[in-house]
């Protein structure tokens, strides 16, 4: 046991180093050879690091990477240190392998599928809880509930995970459990080091999820080691209990809780039962353990979880599908009927308070249906939070984080849609807008800088905004880099101009990778992101003082407010988020350039025309733009019109797949049930736009 | 497309002596016969499993789709899900005709990645459902290259009559609509 911990903890201080290699090495500007160097010399530690962990291949490697030459060319290094750390993760994995008992037993095979479906997907909401909590305890050291919480969690999976047989989750739980009852005692102080190892603990049984899911043994993290032992030096560190008689009046009962514990679980896994223990509330032996009998024993805890949470079931989403597809139907079929019934007996009063009854109802289902997809949008919210603090640790920038709106619904696709484009956002805060402690000293600003999340529904909109403190966009670099690349000609932009240049793709004012950000790809990405969830982003900025993000996304994904027109015989939708004006020309604003491609002139503009009628293919009825309607469409911030027949009108609709087999067809992005039950096709502005 | 069904030893062998005369495979004919819905397009009588078969319904109002292959007519709305119709005339390249009244659909469940997609099948008229035993299936011969038979089953004599058993997924596939919508990127970006 000794000889491991001694192996693992050699083993740590061998990653950090690597780590730090690589983290230099991605900082040595090119054609230095002197820093090279010293980078270098790090090699031979790591050969002797590795040989003593009993690492051979390893400390092979490293032998050979010290002794070849340095050309002065830092992608060598950069090389080096890759293979360093491959043969790392290789060689750590296989004698984690060789030597742990595997994640699933043998009864593993026996265990029936559902229960550990179910397992799966309570552990899983037992450790995004955990993280939650870990984060509020961050900020609140003295908060007991937070602690509780954490306890309750682990304790629950370390249950689900004996009932289940999954010895590895459960020594892991167990462990994590212990650290967590020394806090919930007042045992233990609880630092940032102590948050990390609850994380890191989190982290590793979410993979360890994966792992039993996906039934591959192999593909097991190697770093349960190290959490184990960050775990367990936290808890050897903590200070003995007060002998004052508060503290010794606990202390007690955490011990024969344990033991009940330790009971109850061999019992179901199958040893001898054991005699009965002192705490009243043995629990029925069959049920998994369940946190009732530590939480009625353990004066300090808070009561049961069922109190503050709302009841809640789980539906299959492909039942909310069929269902907003039938209500759909019914709310066309009702209006059919009344439109039929009001031609030809609106003296009926009877029939038509029916009716209108009728609308009232099918209307309210209608928005119900709907209603039941939308989550609150704390939750992805709380993911962000994560990744900032985690980042700020990184960067040794501290940040503090604000939540406003956690309670604001939306669809659940648009939030899983969402975590992306803000997580590159908040990377981009904390790595290029937040300054380091010492810049924001000097520039007078608070030591901890802010990054403030706010979410809101304003009309059929959902707004969210990422704001930081930070020192704002930089217009002369930014300028600069346009410059560059050839992006502008023209000198003189605008404030907010110099601002939109930030999403052109393959942009990035960053002078070196790192791995956090800076590789060119982050804005543009976001916005495409969100333009394809019809939605948009601006972004305003003051320098000196922060800059904000603002992304602006319809309320559920399904229902759209269209715009119906007409080309030749055929119906289409444009959707209202990408059109600016519509008008009719004068004959003597459209212009043409060598006889094909059509200008017209708005607002002393000049703007490309698409003929709808010619990329779909279909025979228009009319021919000369002047007699047709114009729409100003823009896409990822070009403007150009639409020419069409004839404008129907305005019109909410509710948003159909074409299926497999057409999505990919050019020009169109869905369909729609219209108003008289015929299907209309939705047109896919960006597709359509003009390309030079 | 090669058919790697029929493509046994004992098949080819057959194949080259005498178009007609192959040998039974009984584990693939197991697979073939069950309960088959006859429809017919002009003179030729066709049968589809009856499992993939979802529901029958007369001609609907469908929406043409712009830059969809010939024989795609486009889509229409089947209790609130929008589903494509393919006019199975055109797709197995036969002079297309006028719809009359027995003109319907058939629509059938394709197998798709993760769930069945739905399809609706444009057909002059439909039949019956029958019974066939493998006994009275036979492999597709070839008719070298003229003829592409790769999306058929077998061949089924019933009674004196000859009723083409039709492998729907092999005659559909997401692929062929992907290459097609590529084809037409050109004409919808405008490059004229």
């Amino acid at each position: 046991m000794a000889e491991s911990i001694k192996n693992e903890s050699v083993e740590c201080e061998l990653r950090l180093l690597i780590d730090e290699m690589a983290a230099r090495s991605m900082s040595v500007p090119p054609g230095d050879n002197g820093e090279g160097q010293a980078v270098c010399e790090n090699f031979a530690v790591i050969h002797r690091l590795a040989s003593e962990a009993g690492l051979e291949d390893v400390a092979a490697l490293a032998q050979s990477l010290q002794n070849a030459p340095l050309s002065g060319d830092v992608t060598y290094l950069r090389d080096a240190v890759r293979q360093i750390q491959e043969k790392m993760e290789t060689t750590t994995l296989q004698h984690k392998i060789s030597k742990e008992v595997p994640v699933v037993s043998q009864e593993m095979s026996l265990a029936d599928p559902e229960l550990v479906a179910d397992f799966l997907v309570e552990s899983r909401e037992h450790l995004v809880a955990a993280e939650e909590h870990a984060l509020a305890l961050e900020k609140e050291p003295g908060d007991t509930e937070a602690v509780n919480a954490l306890f309750r969690a682990f304790h629950s999976i370390k249950g689900l995970a004996a009932f289940l047989d999954f010895d590895r989750v459960y020594r892991f739980a167990h462990e994590v459990e212990t650290l967590l009852d020394h806090a919930r005692n007042h045992e233990l102080v609880v630092t940032p080091a102590v948050i990390d190892a609850i994380l890191a603990s989190a982290d590793f049984l979410l993979r360890c999820m994966d792992a039993i899911e996906s039934g591959v043994l192999a593909e097991l993290p190697a770093t349960e080691g190290i959490v184990v032992e960050q775990i367990r030096q936290l808890i050897s560190a903590c200070a003995k209990p007060p002998e004052n008689s508060n503290e010794s009046q606990l202390a007690p009962s955490c011990v024969p809780v344990a033991s009940t514990l330790e009971d109850d679980i061999g019992a179901l896994v199958g040893s001898t039962p054991s005699v009965a223990s002192t705490t009243p509330d043995n629990g029925n032996p069959e049920l998994p353990l369940t946190e009732k009998s530590a939480t009625e024993s353990s004066p300090s805890s808070a009561r049961g979880k069922g109190n503050a949470e709302r009841y809640s079931i789980r539906v299959d989403t492909d039942k909310l599908d069929y269902l907003m597809d039938i209500v759909g139907e019914l709310v066309i079929a009702q209006s059919l009927m009344r439109t039929e019934i009001m031609d030809k007996s609106s003296t009926n009063w009877n029939l038509t308070r029916n009716l209108g009854q009728l609308t009232q109802i099918t209307s309210d289902v209608q928005r119900t249906t709907l209603r039941m997809r939308m989550i609150p949008i704390g939750q992805l919210l709380q993911r962000s939070s994560r990744i900032v603090r985690d980042l700020a640790r990184k960067c040794g920038k501290p940040v503090e984080i604000e939540i406003d709106g956690e309670d604001t619904e939306v669809d659940k696709t648009i939030a899983e849609e969402l975590s992306d484009p803000l997580m590159h956002i908040v990377r981009n805060a904390i790595d290029h807008g937040i300054e380091s402690p010492k810049e924001r000293a000097s520039a007078g600003k608070s030591a901890v800088a802010r990054i403030r999340f706010s979410a809101s529904h304003e009309g059929s909109q959902i707004v969210v905004q990422v704001s930081d403190d930070g020192k704002g966009l930089d217009r002369a670099k930014i300028l600069r880099k346009a410059r560059e690349r050839n992006l502008i000609s023209n000198e003189e932009l605008t404030d907010k101009e110099v601002a939109e240049l930030i999403f052109n793709p393959g942009f990035s004012t960053a002078e070196v990778v790192t791995t956090i950000s800076g590789r060119g790809v982050g804005m543009d990405v976001v916005r495409r992101h969100v333009e394809k969830l019809r939605g948009r982003v601006d972004v305003e900025s003051t320098p000196g003082a922060g800059t904000k993000f603002i992304i602006r996304l319809p309320l559920t994904r399904a229902i759209i407010d269209g715009l119906v027109v007409r080309v030749g015989e055929s119906r289409f939708v444009i959707p209202l988020s990408s059109v600016r004006e519509i008008f009719r020309p004068a004959e003597s604003s459209i212009s043409t350039v060598q006889t094909k491609g059509e200008l017209v002139l708005l607002h002393n503009r000049l703007l490309p025309i698409v003929r709808l009628h010619r990329r779909l293919s279909i025979s228009p009825s009319i021919t000369d733009p002047w007699d047709a309607v114009l729409i100003v469409a823009e896409s990822e911030g070009r403007q150009f019109c639409l020419m069409v027949d004839e404008l129907i009108g305005k019109q909410e609709v509710v948003v159909k797949s074409l299926g497999q087999f057409l999505k990919s067809t050019p020009g169109v992005s869905g369909g729609t049930i219209l108003g008289d039950g015929k299907v209309g096709l939705i047109v896919d502005v960006q597709q359509l736009e003009v390309r030079a | 497309m090669n058919n790697p069904k029929f493509r046994t030893g004992a098949a080819m062998q057959a194949e080259l002596q005498s178009p007609t005369a192959t040998k039974p495979n009984p584990v693939l004919d197991a697979a073939r016969a069950g309960k088959y819905l006859i429809f017919h397009l002009g003179r030729e009588q066709f049968g589809i499993q009856v499992l993939k078969v979802r529901e029958i319904m007369g001609l609907q109002d469908i929406t043409a789709v712009p830059h969809t292959p010939t024989f795609v007519k486009g889509v229409f709305n089947l209790r609130g899900k929008v589903i494509p119709v393919i006019d199975l005339r055109l797709r197995f390249h036969m002079p297309e005709i006028e719809y009359s009244p027995r003109t319907c659909i058939i629509v059938v469940s394709l197998l798709g990645s993760d769930e069945p997609i739905p399809m609706g099948l444009v057909v002059d008229g439909v039949a019956e459902v029958i019974n066939i035993a493998e006994a009275d299936i036979e492999a597709t011969p070839t008719f070298g290259s003229d003829l592409d038979t790769s999306y058929l089953l077998g061949i089924a004599k019933t009674r004196g009559e000859v009723r083409l058993l039709l492998d729907i997924d092999r005659a559909l596939t997401v692929e062929q609509f992907e290459a097609f919508a590529k084809l037409s990127d050109a004409v919808i970006s405008g490059a004229d």
